[in-house]
């Protein structure tokens, strides 16, 4: 009795490293190796055939400074645009989830699913559609123009209201979905409670709901600002030859160039930024827990 | 405006079947996915072993047909309807098109390294662009193509079987070849366009596009500033570099583009734009106030070719394929498809067959005046390709 007892104990206790072994190996091997030869190859030396090249290992920080001083450019738009696209997705994306959360009644649902509709198209397509929106000769343009909003031989496509514009429109999912999450779960009672404390609205809002939905905020300004540094689809499709991001730079690198130590250094770059961001950030809104 | 929304939809679709090249925005999205998985991992492993031998044997010829299934991996929309049936039925061999190819570096990049193992590839006949073969000739990942299985090959231009690069064409075919010049809209310029000075006039700011290729982007150029293609330095390809980065700090260039320029000029967002000649002969049909003009001081010829990887599964089959297109009517049905200009002599009874018309478009039967403009680009080495790449992506991509 005593030894069946030990033994499944001993099951149970190695039960849980069971369970999480597929992952851990899928991690191990899709995460863990590539980035770790990302790393090496970040501080290798290329040299040999052009085409073949032999990458040694050499400690060679030499190519984080020359990625660092030759893209700065693209490093700090990249993270202009990418908070830009952040912050506009959230002032945008917290009314309509706010709205779908308390407002919608019976249309909660299809809300809901409109707010997933674009998703059933590829994101290439999304991105391509926009610049027919946003064409020169559009409807856009010229409504624009006619108004004085545009000078007369302004555009949209191929600028940076554009790039940002698009990198807005394809993250706002991630941003909606979030933030509905959160607003959500709040219990409606909480808010019966302040009215029968002679609370506002607005200070009802401020008191119960924004710190309560802050999970919610953070989640979706994470999950948007993260694939926006490194986007470069949009820059591509919606932007011009002045509206280069660092994701373009790494495609260039990798592609056309095969510089690899370069891309890879600028690689790590662009993680070491998003790190630091995200961790001010979760700092700031002080729910490190929750990350 | 529901019309002009529709104008805009239209045109885009529209372009979307007319070029060969066009995919490569398309492809820079896959592209990222293996960025991110095989090319940097390949990268990393000490795969520095170059092959050094220039070419590769063909495994004997036994005599027999050829037999079984034929993998090829072609340019999007660069294939006749109904052609492939056609072969399948002529040749007995089973057909596995695929128009994956979609861009030559980005092909390369993500080649290489099965190559260089010697690993299947999944296609037994590519059609990389001459400047690539050559430098997998030179790694030696190339089979040679036999003669006597490609007897049609009597039919290839004779300027086109003495190139440099590959004497007596014995590792590459010739597909199509075209010219890199000017497309422009009339509607829009209000004037014609002769020159590269042209695209900097400032009432065009903004409304110019460049191709991101190399050779095709600089090409006419570096000739615009009295420089040769064919004898090509570093200091003339930088000369090049620098005029286009001084227009690009102006913010005279939009883009720089593969063939995606199309759907731009269509639209109208692009008003003049390094362009292939066939993508054009094929806009002009939705698009008649749209030119391709050779500049003045010149432009160039590009020419993708037929190769067989050396790790090709069925040598005889690419060798019939080849063959098969090398035969003038077969061949007429490609041209009055791709809108390129023929790799093979004497088309001209073959494509009046199909429409009189091809046979007298200038863009397809290129006139002796033109074809004086037009030159081809030295066949470069591996440091040469390497360097001006560099040179020219440190402005396209940054």
């Amino acid at each position: 009795m005593a030894g069946a007892a030990s033994s499944n104990r001993q099951r149970s206790k190695i039960a849980p490293y069971l369970m999480i072994l597929p992952a851990l190996a899928y991690l191990a091997i899709f995460f863990v190796i590539p980035f770790w030869s990302l790393f090496r190859t970040s501080l290798s030396t290329s040299g040999g055939s052009v085409y073949l090249p032999t990458l040694t290992f050499a400690w060679d920080f030499a190519n984080y400074g020359q990625a660092l001083t030759a893209y700065q450019d693209q490093i700090i738009r990249s993270l202009t645009y990418a908070f830009s696209a952040t912050v506009i997705s959230l002032v945008i994306s917290y009314p309509l989830a706010y709205a779908i959360a308390f407002k919608s009644g019976r249309f909660k649902n299809l809300l809901l699913g409109l707010v997933i509709l674009p998703f059933f198209v590829t994101f290439l397509v999304r991105t391509l559609a926009w610049k027919t929106i946003l064409a020169d000769d559009g409807v856009v343009v010229h409504t624009l123009g006619s108004i004085g909003l545009l000078p007369s031989d302004g555009r949209l496509l191929s600028t940076s209201w554009a790039v940002v514009g698009g990198l807005v429109y394809n993250s706002m999912t991630f941003m909606i979905l979030p933030l509905y999450v959160s607003l959500e779960k709040i219990d409606p009672r909480l808010l019966e409670a302040s009215k029968d404390l002679y609370s506002s609205s607005f200070r009802a809002f401020r008191k119960i709901i924004l710190p309560l939905s802050i999970p919610g905020v953070l989640a979706g300004s994470l999950l948007v600002f993260i694939p926006a540094m490194g986007d470069f689809i949009n820059a591509d499709y919606l932007g011009s030859t002045q509206t280069t991001m660092i994701g373009n730079v790494i495609q260039k690198q990798f592609l056309v160039v095969k510089d690899y130590p370069a891309a890879a250094a600028l690689s790590f770059l662009l993680m070491a930024m998003i790190l630091v961001g995200v961790l001010s950030y979760t700092r700031a809104l002080g729910t490190e827990d929750l990350v | 405006m529901a019309n002009q929304m529709n104008q805009g939809f239209n045109s885009q679709f529209a372009s979307s079947r007319t070029s060969r090249r066009r995919f490569i925005g398309g492809s820079a999205a896959a592209a990222a996915g293996f960025a991110l998985s095989g090319s940097f991992l390949a990268a990393c492993g000490s795969n520095g072993t170059t092959n050094s031998s220039s070419s590769s044997a063909p495994p004997p010829d036994d005599g027999k047909p050829a037999s079984g299934s034929l993998r090829i991996s072609n340019w999007p929309l660069y294939m006749a309807d109904g052609f492939v049936a056609a072969f399948q039925k002529a040749s007995g061999l089973t057909v596995d098109y695929k128009e994956d190819f979609n861009d030559n570096e980005e092909w390369f990049a993500k080649n290489k390294d099965p190559l260089s193992r010697k690993q299947d590839i999944g296609a037994d006949l590519v059609v990389p662009t001459q400047f690539m073969a050559l430098r997998l000739k030179g790694l030696g990942w190339l089979n040679e193509i036999s003669d006597t299985r490609v007897p049609n090959k009597k039919n290839l231009r004779p300027d086109l079987l003495n190139d440099p690069g590959d004497p007596g064409r014995k590792y590459t075919a010739p597909y199509m070849t075209g010219m890199v010049g000017l497309a422009y809209n009339k509607a829009a310029t209000k004037r014609d366009i002769k020159t590269i000075d042209d695209l900097w006039d400032p009432a065009f700011k903004g409304k110019i596009s460049l191709l991101s290729d190399m050779q095709d982007g600089l090409g006419m150029i570096m000739q615009s500033q009295g420089n040769s293609v064919s004898e090509p330095t570093m200091d003339t390809v930088q000369k090049a570099v620098d005029l286009v980065r001084e227009q690009k700090e102006k913010g005279q260039i939009r883009r720089f583009t593969g063939n995606d320029y199309a759907d731009d000029l269509a639209a109208g967002n692009i008003v003049v734009a390094q362009a292939y000649s066939g993508d054009v002969v094929q806009l002009q049909a939705d698009n008649p106030d749209l030119q391709f003009v050779i500049p003045e001081s010149g432009g160039d010829w590009f020419i993708d070719t037929q190769a067989i990887p050396y790790t090709t599964q069925n040598q005889h089959a690419a060798e019939a394929w080849i063959d098969y297109v090398y035969d003038r009517a077969n061949y007429a049905k490609l041209v009055a498809f791709t809108q390129y200009v023929p790799v093979l002599s004497d088309m001209t009874d073959e494509l009046n067959k199909i429409n009189p018309k091809l046979a007298t478009n200038p863009l397809i039967n290129v006139p002796d005046a033109d074809k004086a403009r037009l030159h081809a680009w030295a066949a470069l080495t591996d440091e040469q390709t390497q360097q001006f790449n560099t040179a020219y992506a440190s402005v396209t991509g940054s």
